[in-house]
């Protein structure tokens, strides 16, 4: 790592109607270093990066690139100067070949591909960064992590200098995340700047050299990786001391009666494929039930089938050993099941919608929301106002779309309402994917109060951590079917990755 | 990019800009067709005078416009209710054909009744066949997810070719036996006629009072019920829809129920406001139920604010009318009107993006 | 003469309102433009054909040349109307269902409107609106017209006539002028023509042009005044060649190029070697230019565009009658009635004849023409057969203003059937 300073930011400011996304940051990346940028959602970072890239101007402040003050009118300006970012959301053409996505958009090639050539250079390329992804297969026919590897492609072909990745490890499995930062190495070690976008401490604490922490549009501070510490990162980014300990509650619930009990329960997916096979669990009342398993393996076919949102083709749900309608949202609802999916923005709410719409989605139908069928918008009101502060979300209005809403927040509008249902079950999928640390915890302790209130939580969840710090008792899926069931104390990462990798502990299965 | 302006989408939309863009829209408007009449050697203060007084500011034009505002309000709704519903239901057009053709059999079957009877089951029977012609496309699509513009389009030239069927192919009961020369449809007795009434000096169809009354309805229905809410989730947010248990299904067909009954309906009022007989060709000129979309556009689908764009465009295609002759040929009518829609347009993407210059760092918003 | 003999009872039904129609639609129904300025084209095209060497002299006194007001009838206890204003030239306005260079219809009306301006100059101020949709915007349309002064008000689409009934009723002290329907009022009157005998003189250009006996028919619809113009058109063409046949097609429109040039394509496979459209578009002149058949047109003359295979059309002169009714105002002797136009005061014309019509049968086809312009409406002096032999009109006698009027059968020589209603 070389001391010369490739690009430099300072005071910059830019404004969006009602808010300040950027508040005078200052930041600067040095040749040959991956510069983390860390900050809850909302912090800025975004807003920063795409200044960066050209693709917002900024109200004040400049931008220097190896010494020169600089301004970009487009991104591919900014591409033109030897800047790149690969999104969080991909932008390629899943038609094409992984050679054409590369060389789209490029001027310097002519009107005709010479396609061996192309080809022959993003075979180079891969290689010598570690990119494993074959030039001549079709972008709808590879994974998500070599999707990614076919972005950071794209932008290194067009000899970017500096590249800017924004949350990539968000989509990746922790094997691809591993591949991903070798290549990050590799590409700094040539002289070339990688700033990583991120708010989770673990990969900031693990690839970066340096890391810049921003909160609420402003620059805390700049330090060095190895001075710090995942916790005085975590204090720096949320402002306050953040607890990592494991979640103390009582686990009594051996006397309790069952509440949710889905027996002998299978179902197809999207396509047709049996999705869930032969899948009996129970949950007893204040229990909190983990599901464990890599994800595609019937997690989200068997929290719809629970919510009635997917018809089960054998089996049987109950609460309270009460046996519900197959398949009738409307009955699951009214049985008292609460349901977090796991998109929250586009199936747990109407995210064009606001606050108060979006509160009311699951009791439009009962008074004093409706009666004779006629929305009682004062009741509306009434709900919202009341929701909004008992679960501190912070918003300029109750009419605000939920769009507009930071990650914490729209998680908070979904809670809120799905508790204030006081439901029997909670069915919780991915309930703090992609949330920064202040709203993970508070999604955490809501959780945990529910339980402890008696309510019986299925926690869907990828992240072990979180399993096992929440959960009473973990089942693993894999190809559908339950493959363990195991009281947390005798769980470990080793031993519940084992199961999820599909080898059979025969110990432990029921 | 070269351009020293760009759009950027509005995260929020303020409020100001609902009734400042539409000004300033008018504004633009009038300055470019200033442009063009002086071009064309026209007076363009005259012209705009004349506009106004034909179309809005003397009682009688005003009633006149009301006419032609009258069908292009029930076709505006029924666009309106299909689009904010997320459906594209072009049909408009073949329902109020239906409409029309429901409503004319009970004026005919009828005509020994009460004035009120006749037009109580005209209105019933025009928004019966509207409905249920739409309801063939709402349950192509909700059944099958057959593309409803293809569907509604079709069914449009069906309507037109049914039309055709009744009155010039056929002795059906819609046309005149007497009518040896062209073919003609039977008229209504009069007493069949819906009344106008006169409200202050304005003469005010009673279609046009029924779609006013119609279009608070409708907006009561989508943002105060359960059912507005219901299809607003559906339209936006399919999947948060089935989350909460919405029979998506059957709200497509209900809405292009509602909205085909709103055309046939329309379709009532055009033979008992108007032609007092089923007029298989004057139906398919006229094109009320593409006008309508236009109408639905412009008022973004709001369907209080569709009875209003109506009225502007009836005034419009009044005003056009009443501009042309020898010395102002019907182009330059035609170009100024389409000035006027297509500022309306801008001004409807100025309210959803904001112009930014390139060159400064400032923030320059254009009408805001 | 018995065609004015039974003018005059016309009135008497269309006010008994029977509901006769004298006319289709006027929205597609087209009519000649080019040649208003022709003030006697058969006669002045037969002088300046190349072909032309030795043509019969026509019987001038009879074509084009009596007055209009032969061919008219008041009404029934029709008294004049004072629609001339007080002070002031007077105003007239023409409403129009298309635009103004339509090429058919709508064109041959804005001539009418131009006649009578050149004819007036300051003494009349016309203005036209063109493109009124027929429907309710009509009688918001000649609201404004009275508004802005016009006293008299032609109307030239079918789809207008009830609200200009309304209209006439509502303004007392305007004229109307409707051209073409059937209803009447104290100030409204009726305006059209005898197609029938230009169609009879087009059959005979076509029954020549024929070698095969084989002629095409596209019809509009099946509407009397079309039969009328499909009968007469047959038995001109049988006057040539007794042995031919003419194949008629039903378009099931009046304008609608794409289908009319099919319909033609289709006709011509079928065997035709030449052929007639009763339609508004020249599409039917483009598929038989591209397969060299003789063709007769309708409603404009297309001799320019097809000198290949032009033969001739009926057309239509408005300003005819326009211009004397007009005059009638100024002199406040203006009545509402009945006009029939015809080959004798002009108002029905034969277009320019094309080069494949040769100088003999111009020269039958001018006598002939005379003959009608005498005698309006005699070629459907029987015997009349229709397709099954059954006698129609007995031998001798003359066609009644009913038989013409309500023609529901197709003559012996027609092949295709009247569409089952």
């Amino acid at each position: 790592m070389s001391e010369k300073i490739a690009v430099r930011m300072s005071g910059i400011v830019k404004r969006f109607p009602g808010v300040i996304a950027n508040d005078g940051v200052n930041f600067d990346a040095r040749e040959g270093e991956v510069h983390a940028l860390l900050g809850e959602n909302g912090a800025g970072k975004s807003t920063l990066s795409n200044i960066l890239t050209g693709l917002y101007r900024p109200d004040n402040g400049e931008i220097e690139l190896n010494g020169e003050s600089i301004s970009f009118s487009s991104p591919r300006a900014a591409l033109n100067a030897g800047i790149g970012m690969v999104h969080q959301h991909f932008r390629l053409v899943s038609s094409f070949t992984v050679a054409e996505n590369v060389v789209l958009g490029d001027e310097s090639t002519g009107t005709f591909l010479n396609a061996g050539d192309v080809a022959q250079k993003v075979e180079e390329l891969s290689q010598r960064y570690n990119l494993a992804v074959d030039p001549r297969a079709r972008v709808w026919q590879l994974s998500v992590g070599e999707q990614q590897r076919v972005e950071i492609l794209k932008v290194l072909y067009r000899g970017a200098r500096i590249l800017i990745l924004d949350e990539p490890t968000a989509v990746l499995t922790p094997q691809e995340a591993d591949a991903l930062f070798i290549t990050l190495r590799a590409m700094v070690k040539e002289g070339r700047t990688v700033i990583f976008i991120s708010h989770k401490l673990d990969e900031v604490m693990a690839v970066s050299d340096r890391v810049t922490v921003l909160r609420g549009g402003r620059t805390v501070g700049t330090i060095e990786t190895a001075h710090s510490s995942r916790r005085e990162l975590a204090r720096l980014m949320v402002g306050r001391e953040v607890v990592f300990d494991r979640v103390e509650r009582k686990i009594n619930s051996s006397d309790k009666e069952t509440v949710l009990r889905v027996n002998a329960v299978s179902a197809l997916d999207d396509r047709g494929n049996k999705a869930l096979n032969d899948v009996s669990l129970t949950i007893k009342t204040g229990e909190v039930l983990g599901v464990a398993g890599v994800s595609g393996n019937g997690q989200r076919e068997l929290a719809e089938v629970i919510a009635g949102m997917r018809h089960a083709s054998a089996g049987t749900i109950s609460v309270n050993e009460k046996e519900i309608p197959n398949g009738k949202v409307r009955h699951a609802i009214s049985a008292g099941i609460a349901h977090v999916p796991e998109d929250r923005l586009h199936t747990g709410l109407a995210s064009s919608h606001s606050i108060e719409d979006n509160l009311i989605l699951k009791s439009y139908r009962t008074q004093p929301i409706s009666r004779y069928s006629v929305l009682r918008r004062k009741a509306i009101q009434e709900n919202a106002s009341q929701l909004v502060e008992q679960y501190d979300v912070k918003t300029p209005s109750t009419e605000t779309p939920v769009r507009l809403l930071s990650g914490g927040n729209v998680q908070k509008v979904l809670l809120a309402r799905e508790f204030s249902a006081n439901p029997k079950v909670l069915i919780a999928a991915s309930p703090t994917r992609g949330l920064d640390v202040g709203a993970i915890e508070n999604v955490r302790s809501h959780i945990v109060a529910a339980a402890d209130s008696g309510v019986g939580v299925l926690l869907i969840s990828e992240d072990l951590e979180e399993l096992l710090s929440l959960s009473d008792r973990i089942v693993v899926l894999y190809e559908g079917r339950i493959v363990g069931d195991l009281p947390t104390s005798s769980a470990t990462r080793e031993s519940l990755g084992l199961l999820m990798g599909g080898v059979a502990l025969e110990e432990h299965t029921s | 990019m070269k351009s020293p302006l760009r759009l950027e989408r509005r995260l929020t939309q303020p409020k100001k800009l609902n009734w400042l863009v539409p000004l300033i829209s008018i504004a633009a408007a009038l300055a470019l067709g200033a442009i063009v009449l002086l071009l064309t050697g026209k007076n363009p203060l005259s012209a705009y005078h004349r506009i106004l007084e034909t179309a809005f500011t003397s009682k009688s034009s005003f009633s006149g416009t009301l006419v032609s505002a009258t069908p292009l309000a029930f076709t505006g709704l029924c666009a309106a209710l299909t689009f904010r519903a997320g459906i594209i239901n072009i049909g408009g057009e073949g329902q109020f054909f239906m409409g029309a053709v429901g409503a004319t059999l009970a004026g005919l079957a009828l005509s020994g009744q009460p004035t009120a009877i006749i037009i109580l089951s005209m209105v019933v029977m025009g928004a019966l066949f509207g409905g249920l012609y739409a309801v063939i496309a709402g349950v192509l699509k909700a059944k099958f997810n057959t593309n409803e513009i293809i569907t509604t389009l079709m069914l449009n030239y069906l309507a037109g070719i049914f039309l055709n069927y009744l009155i010039f192919g056929s002795t059906s009961y819609w046309r005149d036996p007497q009518s040896m020369g062209f073919p003609t449809g039977k008229q209504l007795q009069p007493r069949a006629f819906w009344p106008s009434l006169h409200i202050v000096g304005f003469t005010v169809p009673l279609g046009f009072l029924l779609a006013t009354i119609l279009g608070m309805l409708l907006w009561f229905l989508y943002a105060r019920t359960r059912f507005g809410y219901e299809v607003n989730v559906i339209a936006d947010a399919p999947s948060a829809a089935r989350y909460a248990g919405m029979r998506t299904r059957w709200k497509i067909i209900s809405v292009m129920a509602i909205a085909g009954a709103v055309a046939g309906f329309g379709g009532a009022s055009d033979v008992g406001d108007f032609r007092h007989v089923l007029d298989a060709k004057g139906l398919q000129l006229a094109g009320y139920g593409y006008t309508g979309i236009v109408v639905a556009a412009l008022a973004r689908y709001n369907p209080v604010s569709a009875v209003t764009v109506a009225i502007l465009m009836g005034g419009l295609t009044n005003a056009g009318y009443a501009l042309q002759g020898p010395n102002f040929p019907s182009g330059l009518v035609g170009t100024l009107q389409g000035l006027i829609l297509f500022t309306a347009v801008a001004g409807e993407v100025l309210t959803r993006y904001r112009i930014r210059t390139q060159k400064s760092g400032a923030l320059s918003e254009v009408a805001a | 003469m018995n065609k004015r003999l039974t003018r005059k009872w016309l009135p008497a039904v269309a006010v008994l309102g029977l509901g006769v129609s004298l006319v289709a639609c006027g929205s597609s129904k087209s009519d000649t433009a080019s040649d208003a300025s022709t003030t006697d084209t058969a006669a002045a095209t037969a002088d300046t054909m190349a072909s032309t060497t030795d043509t019969a002299a026509p019987d001038a006194t009879a074509v084009g040349s009596t007055s209009w007001d032969t061919n008219f009838t008041p009404w029934k206890d029709g008294k004049p109307v004072n629609c001339k204003p007080a002070t002031g030239p007077l105003k007239a306005a023409w409403i129009y269902v298309g635009p103004i260079n339509d090429g058919g219809w709508t064109q041959a009306h804005h001539e009418g409107l131009k006649a009578v301006q050149a004819k007036f100059g300051d003494q009349v101020v016309t203005t036209y609106k063109e493109n009124i949709p027929e429907g309710p915007q009509v009688l918001t349309t000649i609201d404004q017209l009275v508004k802005d002064g016009n006293t008299v008000i032609f109307g030239t689409s079918f789809g207008f006539q009830d609200a200009f009934v309304t209209a006439a009723g509502k303004y007392p002290n305007v004229c109307f002028e409707f051209e073409t329907g059937f209803k009447s009022a104290a100030n409204l009157s009726q305006a059209y023509g005898a197609g029938e005998d230009g169609d009879y003189l087009a059959g005979m250009a076509a029954g020549a042009a024929s070698k095969t006996g084989k002629v095409g028919y596209l019809a509009p619809f099946a509407i009397p005044e079309v039969i009328r113009g499909v009968n007469a058109f047959t038995l001109g063409v049988r006057n040539i060649n007794p042995a031919a046949t003419v194949q008629v097609v039903w378009t099931g429109t009046w304008f609608d190029p794409a289908k009319e040039r099919q319909a033609a394509e289709s006709l011509i496979s079928a065997g035709v070697d030449a052929i007639s459209s009763a339609q508004d578009s020249p599409a039917a002149g483009e598929a038989a230019k591209a397969k060299s058949i003789p063709w007769v047109g309708y409603d404009s003359d297309q001799n320019a565009n097809f000198p290949e295979v032009w033969l001739t059309a009926t057309t239509y002169h408005w300003g005819v009658y326009e211009v004397p009714r007009i005059q009638q105002v100024l002199d406040g002797t203006w009545v509402a009635g009945d006009y029939y136009g015809g080959l004798d005061d002009g108002f029905v014309k034969m277009a320019t004849f094309g080069k494949l019509v040769s100088a003999d049968t111009q020269a039958k086809i001018l006598a002939k023409q005379a003959e009608l312009a005498a005698n309006s409406g005699s070629q459907f002096t029987g015997p009349i057969k229709a397709q099954d032999g059954t006698e129609k009109i007995a031998a001798g006698a003359s066609a009644s203003y009913g038989d013409l009027m309500g023609m529901n059968y197709l003559v012996e020589g027609v092949l295709g059937d009247l569409p089952k209603s």
